[in-house]
């Protein structure tokens, strides 16, 4: 993908042959639409950090200068369980992202490799992305609190998994699909069982199009509300959650809920930033061809 | 059906690398359905722990309630106007984006940023924007001398639609720019020679050879956007009156209420409203690796 992109690009400029002020006028348009449509994060980064008074007076003001009070008062507790939602978030996030790869690479494995299941496997997998969330919200919450696990992380992990394993088994699947045949039929000759191919050979061939699946598991899990507003209430409560409480409640402090919506959306947005070209290919992934 | 690459002892191992998935799908997927198609059929609520067969009673009280038909109109207009005005907006980025320019490396991520947030955070984000009082968008407003109000019945459809676009129209971007990248660079240099317009170029060429993606895109858009909760709940929680209340919103409203049995039902109701959609998007979604995966079993 990179490799096309880049070649792609090249070729681009070879064409565009020094005219660089013809593509100046791209830059202007795409940066335009870059801060309108960052406008409400913008906005929200800098009212994180100005004073009370600023916020209250207008949002041209900035007469009170900088201040750290919002984001010290959101760790320093003062009524807040945000530091509880944080590691929430991340443990949810990572236990999905964990329980997504031990279903979905081994089975992925079998049904390209294998022939598991024909299509009729897979299809069923990809239709699950399309059925509404929330008929299946309301059997999760009366099976979990059943099985007493609600308003756990145990339950946003399972909620979590059901709803990233379409994508996973989709992104997985073609990755397997991209494994050169030779470098298996050569692990078979030389005595490689069907768990010796996929462990030591096609596992590291695997990787940076897990890294993708992961990254991007990690962050819808990270983003996810329905389940999660349905299946935690005070216990397994995360970011997404935990910040709308502040907002429901009377009398909004809003110098601190920016801090803790900027607070939660630094590791997201540096997933978006360090790890563009994963997500590019995990966005864009069974819709190009 | 015999694999090509191992030749004895695969049948065990395709059970068991598939083990995971199967106890998954039977546990979270097919007893969900079970339980979900029969708490439809009973009138249990949080109050009533041995809930008794109501039939078709649950269904029958959802068709029933205008509350329904608002949300189930509300929902569809609102998709079908987001998702056109995302496809053509997308699409017209990605025009942008397909020639080399100053900085375009580090604006793609710039671009791309809103998808990476999570909706919630995004209302809230709206909520701060948008507030009368201390909000960027009305005291702009109100230098122009302009007083509006934008949480009104009025204005309060229109400031949604445009809120969707702003953290959406990045996805279609990104699935139009991706699908540029593989038009073949023949095709623009035979139109040159042809000395075909650039519309010209993008009506004939460009336009057809994305045809699959512009429906993928606007298909996963559509889903997305028939079953969007989280923005407008924590924005507006559906109001004001009943205006906003998507389908999610709705059946929310029906559940934290207690009432499993009509939530159950309503739930139902739009996924079999869905139902028909379905194998069309799957096919289309996994063409691709089934395809492959049968020329591999030759």
């Amino acid at each position: 993908m990179t490799a096309t992109l880049n070649s792609k690009q090249s070729l681009a400029r070879r064409k565009a042959r020094g005219a660089s002020r013809k593509g100046l006028w791209r830059t202007v348009i795409v940066v335009s639409v870059g801060l309108f449509i960052n406008l409400p994060l913008l906005n929200a980064v800098v009212t994180s950090f100005k004073t009370d008074a600023d916020i209250a007076s207008s949002p041209f003001s900035f007469d009170r200068g900088f201040t750290l009070d919002h984001y010290i008062a959101v760790f320093g507790g003062s009524g807040y369980d945000f530091t509880k939602f944080l590691p929430n978030s991340a443990f949810t996030a990572v236990g999905t992202v964990a329980l997504v790869m031990l279903i979905a690479v081994p089975a992925s494995y079998a049904i390209v490799r294998l022939g598991f299941g024909g299509s009729m496997l897979m299809n069923l997998i990809t239709s699950l992305r399309l059925v509404p969330a929330m008929f299946f919200a309301i059997p999760f919450f009366l099976m979990l609190s059943a099985f007493g696990l609600y308003d756990s992380i145990a339950a946003l992990v399972l909620a979590n998994t059901f709803l990233n394993l379409p994508l996973a088994m989709l992104m997985i699947c073609s990755a397997v699909r991209d494994v050169p045949i030779e470098v298996e039929e050569a692990a078979v000759i030389d005595g490689a069982s069907v768990y010796r191919t996929l462990g030591s050979i096609v596992l590291p061939l695997l990787a940076p199009g897990l890294v993708a699946v992961g990254i991007l598991v990690f962050l819808f899990t990270w983003s996810d509300y329905l389940f999660t507003v349905i299946l935690s209430s005070s216990q397994a409560t995360p970011v997404t959650v935990g910040a709308a409480f502040f907002v429901t409640s009377a009398g909004i402090a809003w110098g601190n809920v920016s801090a803790v919506v900027v607070v939660s959306l630094v590791i997201p947005l540096s997933f978006a930033i360090f790890a563009q070209r994963y997500l590019v290919r995990g966005l864009s992934a069974g819709a190009v061809k | 059906m015999s694999s090509p690459l191992f030749v004895t002892g695969t049948k065990g191992a395709r059970w068991i690398l598939s083990a995971p998935l199967l106890a998954f799908l039977v546990v979270l997927v097919v007893y969900p359905i079970v339980t979900g198609v029969q708490t439809a059929l009973l009138d249990r609520t949080l109050l009533n722990p041995e809930p008794e067969f109501v039939g078709a009673d649950n269904f029958g009280r959802v068709l029933g309630d205008d509350g329904f038909w608002n949300a189930l109109r509300f929902t569809a207009i609102y998709t079908i106007v987001v998702t056109a005005i995302e496809l053509a907006l997308g699409f017209l980025l990605a025009l942008v984006f397909d020639r080399a320019f100053p900085g375009k490396k580090w604006l793609l991520s710039v671009i791309i940023l809103p998808v990476m947030i999570a909706p919630a955070l995004m209302g809230i984000m709206f909520r701060l924007i948008l507030n009368q009082d201390i909000g960027l968008v009305p005291a702009i407003f109100r230098s122009m001398g302009q007083n509006v109000s934008l949480f009104s019945s009025d204005s309060i459809i229109p400031v949604l639609v445009i809120l969707d676009l702003l953290q959406w129209t990045p996805f279609t971007f990104l699935l139009f720019y991706s699908a540029l990248q593989s038009v073949p660079e023949e095709l623009y240099e035979a139109a040159a020679l042809d000395r075909a317009r650039y519309p010209r170029v993008i009506s004939s060429i460009v336009i057809p050879l994305l045809l699959p993606t512009i429906f993928i895109a606007g298909f996963l858009r559509a889903i997305d956007a028939f079953r969007t909760f989280d923005t407008i709940y924590v924005l507006t929680g559906g109001g004001p009156g009943n205006s906003t209340t998507t389908l999610s919103i709705y059946i929310y409203k029906i559940l934290s209420g207690g009432d499993f049995g009509t939530a159950s039902a309503a739930a139902a109701i739009v996924a079999i409203v869905m139902l028909p959609l379905v194998p069309i998007v799957v096919r289309r979604l996994n063409g691709d690796v089934i395809a492959k995966n049968k020329k591999m079993k030759r």
